[in-house]
């Protein structure tokens, strides 16, 4: 009996030491499941292609998201009815180095820049006999539109940043690199929009939603606005309108109703079931659809305009009401009332609106002005909302301050309002804001992690 | 002679397979049969409990100075033979009970001896790391709870509750008053900022999973593992402080290490069956107050009004100007009544009211505990019930456990401890820091807003759901099954040498359902998922335990083991929604399904030893090393090796101190070592990974950069050093332990920003470090011991200060990324960083802040560190007065200097800048006219300061915003946190009901509090599960106050 109790404790002794010295390092290492253990993973036409779609993923949510927070809650037509003390200082303008929808709009920037230069960087190194030279180029095309995409955010956010042009690999070294100025900033926009421009394969008559010669055009007239080049801009905004495949699609509420990627669209980021926009949810009352917390409310202003027949027209589509609570549409028009939220509403990026508006301010603008094109170009997009026609007029700023109304209405909740008003330098007129106000803080903890910004922030943050 | 003896009792064991009593009898027999030739001696006797009078088996009697001695059968009675002449001296020795030595005379008598429980603090033995020792070896900083009785009589149902205030060193606050609520749980300080604090838990001897039940929406705040563990069950816990202790836990052990110790029958006693029956009412002692609707408009309507003055216009014109959208909350049909303010009219629809309820809570325990020669056991059975005083949650706990261990023959013993718990809290609120909770949706509206619309449906205004409908539509549950089981095998090679392996697991199956029904969701919602957690420990431990020389001057206590830990976490979920009907709660009938799965396993190998040698029960030295290999950490560092040292001069045995009359006993210990923390890593932190979706932009496929390597992240090391004094004097009756130690953590793991431009904003590494250094002192103390009155006072303190030494950038967090607390160098973990109010300028009625960089404007450069949530001390003070058959106990909790950021003030003292949000009444408290004399400044509803843009302005907005520290109170307290009183049935009446004893308590907890929190209870901490953002107040349960009536009964 004893011998078997002494067998026993060997047998368990031996259990541990064979579990155990098999070796020690190789039951140690435990490798995840749920995600790809590599310092690289872009090796074949596959994930070439999967990761492009990564660098679209993240360009599409700070365009659902951040874009329109920014570019929305600063300007006048939307004020902030919650409580989160980020949203009030932006409605505020009271922007604090550790705002945080400003900290996470400047590093989902750089998210989208690491993503696109990681296929820049590894792409071209892709050697899979099922990625043509042709794929290949398009999807490094679309890369650089991409990085374009991001840095002209930046830049019109932010100014001049620090370009970062190779994928990060290592924190350690990541390289040396100063904020440029805001004219360099663009510039390489405009350089990556050229790159883009040449590689992308040539356009199809039905895509609105990834990479194609005439988005680049069209988001190129926009950075050359943005630029105050306006020769340029009124170029690339004519390429745009003349290519058959846009048109302005009638009535106003149409570009904004299911089924989405209408003619108007030049870009959008299309969402699907599986790839929500909830974004609807800050815009609508509790009453209307449950989850909504009705935090962006249309200004009294706004509804003002929009309910003018003689400025805002049919847009005043893009306001709703119940109760006495007036709430903005644009993005949930799926569900009307109590229809469940589908949550597929795009970002609206580029609408060739916007290069019809573009355009007219670029002719009124540029020198000499040309301001009976521009007023043509205006009441485009005023017809089309059935306003009646803006006037001839020889007065130059009558028309631009009538452009800068159109823009108003015309891009109520979408990301342009704030921006506009920074562009025109008339930020301090209408809203009030010191000009030091203009750009964001770069956020607190990069000044103080990062060496290169030498401890300075933007003027007025410091 | 031995081995013929054990010879016999193998061949006797082994051929007649009976029980471990006939080889006991034998080995009787066998004895008297070589000793009777002599003409002995034959003393007879009876061991008894003073107190009790009841038999005592299991005692040790030892003829003085010899190896002759027996141990007493089940009813007490003993039999010993010796050859000496009379007198011969005795000595009885039990466990727990004083030391006794009788001289017999004459053995015709029987002699009966009456065993006192032991009060000697020296000789308890305390359960260490892998083993036991007596208090008077232990050269570390080890607390040790004994779990009676009356330790259950306050209605928390939760062992980390019932421990709060009974130790020293150790800070617990439960985070809220929900029922399996959330607890932070702290030992000496925070070590951490990336990292875990929590200690390790181990059951005996199983390591526990102590993640939350209630994983998402506030979780921490909701739940808490250590409420799985069935208190009733509970013997003791220790708690293992300094680094002596814990390094023996290694990577596992910086947070220090919670021993839980559960019942277990004892050989040789008379199965007794215990049953506990206690039933409670709860309330809130306070309640949330808003102010009434015509306060409400009447605040409204001034700040209106101030606005416009400073516009320079009247109330009607400013409106007509401005049009604020919102203005028709105050004035439904503005602007027809603009110029007769109507709010002295409005109504108040009270909505706090419904919030509430008395609450009912009940337990219910049976136990049977016991033993016979060969092996003994513990079974229990509870059920406990709780609800929670604000509506709807709900805790139910079912626990069943079984300990029992066999002797299976003299050199082996078997053994089990085997728990299965399963724990279901149900309703359970979704974080209360949300507008859409349930407290919130109650207080942030405004008063004068109707609860239900004029159809009879509820009424939701502004941002906020409403209170009613989502207590009624409510529906969900978390049910936890836990299962902690150890088998064990030990085996006595020699007396002084043993080998024990035991293989355990604690297994968690948490499964959650969810449905929102038509009225909290459009057309319905639902989510399911379940989670598997594992944790499997299997440990061989070699011990050597022997004394040697003259008189056993030299002994050795040391062991040697290894242990090898798998944790495993699976989780499968699936969620829906669009349902046609709100009857079908189930995901599978939901339109639009989606689900998911995850997996992650984490692995520890770990080698370690501990020797300690004492000389004349004077001076001992204990070292230990242990060796930790985790899967966790990265390639580069993945062992690490934790040595620690201890010394233990034990004073009261030297003849010099002896002479001085002062001490019964004295020690003096000071240990120092390293420990380790590797909680707060993830799995696979230090792989390098790419993340994928299969689903990403247009559906389609997508890979991205996910984390980079980190091949140098390893886990964080405290190292320790601690000097303690023990001593007791008067008799024994009064024990004093104080303790002195200095933590310090390296390699602190951080999240650590670094330049956005990377594409990332943080990693994770080894960078800082943190000190914490306190004092801790324990006193307890018998005052009085008479024969019917008995009164004893235990009494704890302890001071810790905490204080980051090193970290990459200040990083500012909490309140929902208002930035609310900081971390900062020099400065403790959870400190508050806002704008410090110094006035409100009588004349102006505007706030005036501290300009500390005196540049004349209100800028980020003035915020500051204006407070902490740290306590400057905590400690707890029992009284247990014994009189007859009664007993009295009172337990008072306190905590000091530790600051509480009032949420409820922070958003609705709004001063009319919000729209939609209501007021609390200390808003009524404004500046109204030149000459007030205030805190809270003047109403306005605009934004900015008009004169300085970007200004601090004086309402919520601006600069300032709400990072005043206005919201900033005092949250210490002293709380009386339990008081009960028990009546013991007199023995002569109990027995003639065939009972053993049958006792009823009164208690009641949380009884009286004296605070100058202004807030609703102070004993709150609410935010997230992050550690370094305590002290919020923010729409949190308070801790209710409940009586209860409690029924012993022992058959």
């Amino acid at each position: 009996m004893k011998t078997i109790y002494r067998y026993l404790i060997i047998l368990i002794l031996a259990v541990n030491a064979a579990l155990l010295p098999s070796s020690c390092e190789e039951f140690l290492d435990v490798q995840p499941t749920s995600s790809l253990v590599a310092d690289n993973a872009i090796y074949d036409a596959k994930t070439a292609r999967a990761s492009i779609i990564s660098v679209y993923s993240s360009a599409k949510s700070y365009s659902t998201g951040s874009a329109v927070t920014l570019g929305v809650i600063p300007g006048d037509n939307v004020f902030f009815g919650g409580s989160q003390s980020q949203n009030i200082e932006l409605d505020a303008n009271a922007f604090t180095v550790t705002n945080s929808a400003i900290v996470g709009a400047y590093r989902e920037n750089y998210t989208i820049i690491n993503r696109a230069n990681w296929v820049l960087s590894e792409v071209p190194k892709v050697t899979d006999e099922a990625l043509t030279d042709e794929e290949r180029n398009h999807l490094i095309g679309e890369a650089y539109f991409l990085r374009a995409f991001a840095y002209f955010h930046l830049a019109r956010s932010w100014g001049g940043v620090q370009i970062q042009l190779q994928p990060t690999t290592d924190l350690s070294s990541i390289g040396n690199i100063k904020r440029s100025s805001q004219e360099e900033t663009y510039a390489r926009v405009i350089e990556d929009l050229d790159e883009a421009e040449r590689l992308l394969r040539p356009d199809d008559n039905t895509t609105r939603n990834r990479a194609q010669k005439a988005i680049v055009q069209a988001f190129r007239a926009r950075v050359h606005l943005y630029a105050r080049q306006w020769d340029e801009a009124e170029r690339y905004a004519t390429q745009v309108i003349d290519n058959p495949k846009y048109e302005l699609v009638s009535p106003y509420r149409a570009f904004f109703t299911a089924p989405f990627l209408t003619k108007e669209a030049v870009f959008e980021f299309t969402s699907t079931a599986t790839d929500r926009n909830t974004s609807w949810s800050a815009w609508y009352p509790s009453a209307v659809t449950r989850s909504g917390s009705y935090e962006r409310r249309p200004t009294s202003e706004l509804i003002n305009l929009l309910n003018d027949p003689e400025k805002g027209g049919t847009r005043n589509v893009l306001i709703a009401q119940s109760g006495s609570d007036v709430y903005g549409v644009l993005y949930n028009t799926v569900s009307t009332t109590t229809v469940a939220a589908a949550s597929t509403d795009p970002a609206y990026v580029i609408r060739l609106a916007d290069l019809y508006l573009i355009r007219a301010e670029a002719r009124a603008r540029k020198t000499p002005a040309n301001l009976p094109e521009a007023v043509s170009d205006l009441n485009r997009i005023r017809n089309r909302a059935e306003v009646a026609s803006f006037p001839e007029t020889g007065d130059a700023n009558a028309v631009l301050l009538a452009i800068e109304e159109e823009r108003r209405l015309e891009f109520a909740f979408e990301a342009h309002r704030w921006y506009d008003l920074v562009r025109t330098e008339r930020a301090k007129d209408i809203l009030g804001v010191d000009r030091n106000f203009w750009l964001f803080p770069i956020p607190r903890a990069d000044v103080l992690s990062d060496p290169d910004l030498d401890g300075h922030n933007n003027p007025g943050y410091d | 002679m031995k081995s013929i003896l054990t010879y016999f009792i193998a061949r006797g064991w082994a051929k007649t397979k009976r029980t471990k009593t006939y080889v006991l009898l034998l080995v009787g027999l066998l004895q008297i049969v070589s000793t009777a030739a002599y003409g002995q001696t034959v003393i007879k006797g009876k061991v008894v409990d003073e107190k009790t009078q009841e038999p005592l088996s299991g005692v040790t009697v030892l003829q003085k100075s010899t190896k002759n001695g027996v141990t007493t059968d089940a009813n007490g009675a003993f039999e010993i033979k010796t050859r000496d002449a009379l007198p011969v001296a005795l000595s009885i020795i039990l466990a727990g009970y004083n030391a006794q030595e009788v001289d017999v005379y004459d053995a015709e008598e029987p002699v009966t001896v009456s065993l006192s429980e032991e009060n000697n603090y020296f000789d308890e033995v305390v359960v260490t790391g892998y083993t036991t020792q007596q208090r008077k070896a232990i050269s570390g900083a080890i607390t040790s709870v004994n779990f009676t009785e009356v330790n259950t009589h306050q209605a928390d149902q939760d062992v980390a509750k019932l421990l709060q205030g009974k130790a020293s060193g150790v800070q617990i606050t439960s985070t809220s008053g929900t029922p399996g609520g959330g607890v932070t749980f702290i030992v000496r300080g925070n070590n951490s900022i990336g990292g875990s604090v929590a200690p390790l838990y181990v059951v005996d001897g199983v390591f526990m999973n102590a993640s939350n039940a209630v994983g998402s929406s506030g979780g921490n705040l909701m739940s808490n593992a250590l409420a799985d563990i069935n208190p009733a069950d509970i013997e003791n816990i220790s708690i293992l402080k300094d680094a002596n202790a814990t390094s023996i836990y290694g990577a596992q052990g910086a947070n220090g290490v919670v021993l839980i110790t559960t019942k277990r029958g004892k050989l040789n006693t008379p199965s007794r069956i215990n049953f506990t029956v206690s039933h409670g009412w709860s309330e809130a002692v306070n309640r949330f107050k808003v102010t009434t609707g015509p306060e409400t408009g009447q605040l409204l309507n001034e700040s209106w009004t101030n606005t416009a003055n400073d516009y320079g216009e009247e109330l009607p014109d400013y409106l007509n100007r401005v049009k604020p959208a919102h203005y028709n909350l105050v004035y439904p049909d503005f602007p027809d009544r603009i110029n007769s303010p109507q709010y002295a009219s409005l109504p108040t629809y009270d909505r706090i009211d419904g919030l509430f309820q008395i609450a009912n809570s009940s337990d219910y325990q049976v136990s049977v505990q016991g033993g016979n020669a060969a092996s003994n056991h513990y079974i229990g059975v509870g059920y406990s019930s709780q609800e929670s005083v604000v509506k709807p949650n709900t805790f139910e706990r079912f626990s069943g456990r079984i300990n029992y261990d066999n002797n299976v023959t003299r050199n082996l013993k078997l053994g089990t401890s085997f728990n299965i718990n399963r724990t279901q809290r149900s309703n359970v609120r979704g974080n209360d820091n949300d507008p859409g909770g349930i407290i919130n949706s109650a207080i942030f509206p405004r008063s004068f807003l109707p609860i239900y619309n004029d159809d009879g449906t509820y009424a939701a205004h502004a941002t906020f759901n409403n209170h009613l409908r989502l207590i009624e539509h409510l529906d969900n549950d978390y049910v936890t099954w836990r299962n902690i089981v150890n088998l064990y095998g030990e085996y006595t090679f020699l007396p002084e040498l043993k080998f024990r392996s035991s293989w355990s697991f604690d297994y968690v199956h948490n499964t959650t359902r969810s449905f929102s029904d038509f009225a909290l969701s459009t057309n319905g919602s639902a989510s399911s998922s379940s989670g598997l957690d594992l944790v499997y420990s299997a440990e061989q431990l070699l011990t050597y335990i022997k004394s040697f020389g003259r008189n056993g001057a030299h002994s050795v206590n040391a062991f040697l083991g290894n242990t090898i830990n798998i944790r495993t976490s699976e989780s499968v979920g699936a969620s829906g929604s669009n349902y046609l009907f709100d009857q079908l709660k189930e995901v599978s009938s939901a339109a639009t399904t989606s689900g998911s799965s995850s997996r992650s396993e984490s692995r520890l190998v770990s080698f370690f030893g501990k020797a300690g040698y004492t000389y004349d029960d004077r001076y001992s030295f204990e070292f230990s090393l242990r060796a930790d290999g985790s899967s966790r950490f990265g390639k580069n560092v993945r062992w690490g090796y934790f040595p620690a040292a201890g010394l233990t001069w034990s004073a009261g045995r030297e003849s010099f101190v002896k002479n001085l009359k002062l001490f019964n006993d004295l020690k003096l210990r000071g240990s120092f070592g390293y420990a380790g923390n590797q909680n707060g890593i993830g799995n696979y932190d230090a792989i390098g990974v790419w993340s994928s979706s299969s689903q990403s932009y247009l559906d389609q496929a997508s890979i991205a950069p996910g984390r980079l390597a980190n091949p140098d992240l390893t886990w964080e090391t405290t190292r320790q050093a601690d000097f303690g004094i023990e001593f007791s004097t008067l008799k024994n009756r009064l024990n004093v332990d104080f303790d002195l130690y200095h933590k310090y953590t390296t390699n602190m793991l951080q999240s650590v920003t670094v330049p956005s431009r990377s594409g990332y904003s943080s990693a994770t590494r080894n960078y800082g470090e943190m000190s914490n250094r306190g004092v801790e002192l324990t006193i307890q103390s018998v005052n009085i011991q008479t024969k019917n009155f008995k009164w004893v006072t235990d009494f704890n303190i302890s001071a810790n200060r905490n204080k980051i030494e090193k970290i990459p950038q200040e990083q500012t967090l909490g309140a929902t990324n208002r930035g609310t607390s900081i971390l900062r160098e020099g400065y403790p973990v959870n400190s508050f960083f806002l704008y410090k109010q110094l006035y409100v300028d009588p004349q102006t009625g505007n706030a005036v802040y501290d300009d500390v960089d005196k540049n004349d404007s209100i800028t980020y450069a003035d915020r500051q560190i204006v407070g902490k949530a740290l306590p400057n001390f905590t400690g707890g003070l029992t009284n247990i007065l014994t009189y007859g058959n009664f007993e009295l106990n009172i337990f008072f909790y306190f905590t000091q200097g530790n600051d509480l950021l009032n949420m409820q003030d922070f958003f609705l003292l709004h001063g009319g800048t919000q729209n939609g949000i209501g007021f609390v009444p200390r808003q009524l408290d404004r500046w109204q006219k030149p000459g007030d004399v205030t805190d809270i400044p003047r109403l306005t509803t605009y934004n900015l300061n008009p004169t300085q843009n970007n200004g601090p302005a004086n309402n919520y907005t601006g600069q300032v915003a709400n990072l005043s520290s206005r919201y900033l109170d005092d949250g210490s307290f002293l709380r009386l946190k339990n008081i009960s009183l028990s009546y013991t049935l007199p023995k002569s009446l109990v027995s003639k009901l065939h009972l053993n004893r049958v006792k009823a308590t009164l208690s009641a907890t949380n009884l009286w509090t004296l605070t100058r929190y202004k807030g609703v209870d102070p004993e709150v901490s609410a935010q997230s599960s992050d550690q370094n953002t305590a002290g919020y107040d923010w729409a949190t349960v308070p801790q209710p106050r409940t009586f209860q009536v409690i029924l012993n009964v022992t058959l």
